[in-house]
């Protein structure tokens, strides 16, 4: 038994050693790479694709920004997050996220990680919004990106204080660029207002009340397709007869939050011949923020219009 | 009078699609899963079954991944498992809890790893909540036909089990004189049982299923010993908690603003309480009954 023990630590000791040499050299080329990087572009990450188009937009040939969820084909509510991503969101000196339980993972990284000079812009605290607020999908409300780019154009300024002019002029050019969708959305809402609408779950709701929509859809059948969970009959067949009763004049599909249940009521919105209109959780590819927003709006004015289905994005 | 039942019992109830089919297939799982149920307890393979049912996860959440009917991804897992727990050695009873433990980590393994492709390559929202405590009211009517015919050719089999099967669990060597193969009986049963486990992990999830086999037919065993009339009381129990725990489902829209509860845990409530009910009763019951009939039975010997 003694004899055992000795002979384990000894062969421990020269192990050991090698170990923390190792650690420490990895630690000094990390630590080289990372000033490196600080003296190029700046590294972000907007964690939803649609937050990391305005950064590159407001931050331009200076930052470098990669998106996390991005894919339009899950569903980001329940996206997990492997071991890579985990690396790549410890190396980002700034990160948008969406925050409303939609990215907590995001945050156990950032507190597991932390980094004073990191900076970090959660659109839940920019608002200031309560955690039980019931719709996570702040990108849909008009108002909530020029807010998120004054905060991303500042953030920027601090991390690279020599190109501050650049982000400030870059942030004018973003607002100037939401004009036509907010105008788009006005002249929606005077001639369409109060038009009836049904969804399968609450993504697109911000702007459908913006442009003066009326959701018909039960609040606890959107609830319950977003969350997952057992939808009650009654609101089902509420549903049902809004559609088979042409009782509302389109019907918006959310395209990335899907189950047997919201198929059958695209089914039944085609059967009737109810326009529908497709929202998405994340930006589609080929898209730049306000080009998807307004292509939104121009889906809902032709939906209405001339009964013609924008059902996906392209 | 009439008004005040239709508004406690809200009429509209049977008028909803979800509510038809939930009843149609929950049912269907309710009277397949009491039949067999009482032979599984009677074998001494709750176990077993329960094992089945949480193998078949990883068929459920297969089936969303490759977009398949979630029946046809229970069935087929649950079958497999089933033949294989019968070639592990599943009869000897020492081996039988291993083999049957071994098989049931490895596929909710598999579970783990779909459920996983689930939500990284699909749209599917829900998956695992789906596919581990059910979602009657999200049947798609296309599901009435598959399901009703599985539980059908269940309850045949069943029907051509049963005398053979009885016989082999009460006297094996008896079974054996009269040229019966206790191990293709034993096999066709597993695999009745993997059915039935199917219908039930389609209905209340795959954890739940083993409440539906066992929960239902252990109360009847508990108040009636007679094949037969425990077989009776089953079906009854077990429809009563599924179509009652539907119902209660359905309700409780009205007790909770628009929340309504999940199905599944009503179903496994009612079965709960009806379980836990039955033991004053079986009391009752044997010193009320047991002394005349044997009195009877000596009488008429």
């Amino acid at each position: 038994m003694g004899t055992l023990r000795r002979r384990r630590n000894l062969s421990d000791l020269p192990y050991r050693t090698t170990l923390a040499w190792s650690l420490l050299g990895v630690a000094a080329i990390l630590g080289l790479g990372m000033a490196q990087a600080a003296q190029a572009k700046i590294r972000a990450i907007g964690v939803e694709n649609q937050y990391a188009n305005v950064i590159a937009q407001i931050g331009g040939q200076y930052v470098q920004v990669s998106a996390i969820v991005s894919n339009p084909n899950t569903d980001p509510h329940v996206f997990e997050a492997s071991p890579s991503v985990a690396m790549e969101v410890a190396k980002a000196q700034l990160i948008v996220r969406n925050g409303l339980g939609y990215d907590t993972w995001v945050k156990k990284i950032l507190t597991a990680d932390f980094k004073a000079q990191r900076q970090v812009i959660v659109v839940q605290d920019l608002f200031g919004l309560p955690e039980n607020t019931p719709n996570p999908h702040l990108w849909y409300k008009p108002g909530t990106m020029p807010k998120v780019a004054a905060a991303i154009a500042a953030a920027l300024g601090k991390l690279d204080a020599a190109h501050r002019r650049y982000f400030n002029t870059n942030l004018k050019k973003f607002d100037a660029s939401l004009k036509p969708w907010y105008a788009a959305i006005a002249a929606f809402k005077a001639k369409f207002g109060g038009t009836p609408v049904a969804v399968t779950e609450p993504v697109g709701d911000y702007m459908l009340e913006a442009t003066g929509c009326q959701i018909k859809t039960p609040w606890t059948l959107q609830a319950a397709i977003m969350n997952g969970t057992d939808p009650a009959p009654q609101d089902v067949s509420i549903q049902k007869r809004l559609l088979r009763l042409h009782l509302v004049k389109v019907f918006v599909y959310n395209q990335q939050v899907t189950d047997p249940l919201t198929a059958s009521f695209l089914h039944l919105a085609e059967k009737s011949h109810i326009p529908v209109v497709g929202v998405y959780e994340t930006m589609p590819s080929g898209y730049s923020y306000q080009r998807w927003m307004m292509a939104e709006v121009k889906a809902l004015r032709l939906a209405v219009t001339h009964g013609i289905s924008t059902t996906v994005l392209k | 009078m009439l008004t005040w039942l239709a508004h406690i019992l809200h009429w509209s109830f049977l008028d909803s699609g979800s509510v038809q089919t939930a009843l149609l297939v929950g049912g269907s799982a309710a009277v397949v899963c009491s039949v067999i149920g009482v032979f599984t307890i009677l074998r001494g393979y709750a176990f077993a079954g329960h094992a089945l049912g949480d193998v078949s996860s990883a068929g459920g959440s297969a089936s969303f991944f490759l977009g398949i009917s979630p029946l046809v991804g229970f069935l087929g897992i649950a079958g497999i498992a089933a033949v294989s727990l019968e070639f592990l050695g599943v009869r000897r009873a020492r081996e039988q809890d291993v083999a049957t433990g071994i098989v049931l980590g490895a596929g909710i393994g598999l579970s783990a790893l779909f459920l996983y492709l689930d939500t990284t390559t699909t749209s599917t929202t829900g998956a695992a909540v789906m596919v581990m405590f059910g979602s009657m009211f999200t049947f798609p009517v296309s599901l009435r036909g598959p399901a009703v015919l599985t539980a059908a050719v269940a309850l045949a089999m069943m029907a051509i089990l049963y005398r053979p099967l009885l016989l082999s669990m009460v006297d094996p060597e008896l079974a054996t004189t009269r040229g019966i193969s206790t191990r293709w009986v034993g096999l066709l049963h597993l695999v009745t049982l993997a059915a039935a486990v199917a219908l039930a992990a389609l209905s209340v999830g795959a954890v739940l299923a083993s409440a539906l086999i066992i929960g239902p037919a252990g109360t009847a065993v508990r108040i009636s010993r007679r094949p037969g009339l425990a077989i009776f009381l089953a079906v009854v129990l077990g429809l009563a908690a599924v179509w009652g725990g539907i119902w209660m489902a359905y309700e409780s829209y009205y007790w909770f603003a628009g929340n309504a509860w999940p199905v599944s845990f009503f179903v496994v409530t009612i079965i709960f309480l009806s379980y836990l009910m039955s033991v004053p009763l079986q009391y009752a019951l044997w010193r009320r009954i047991a002394k005349p009939v044997r009195m009877a039975a000596n009488a008429g010997g």
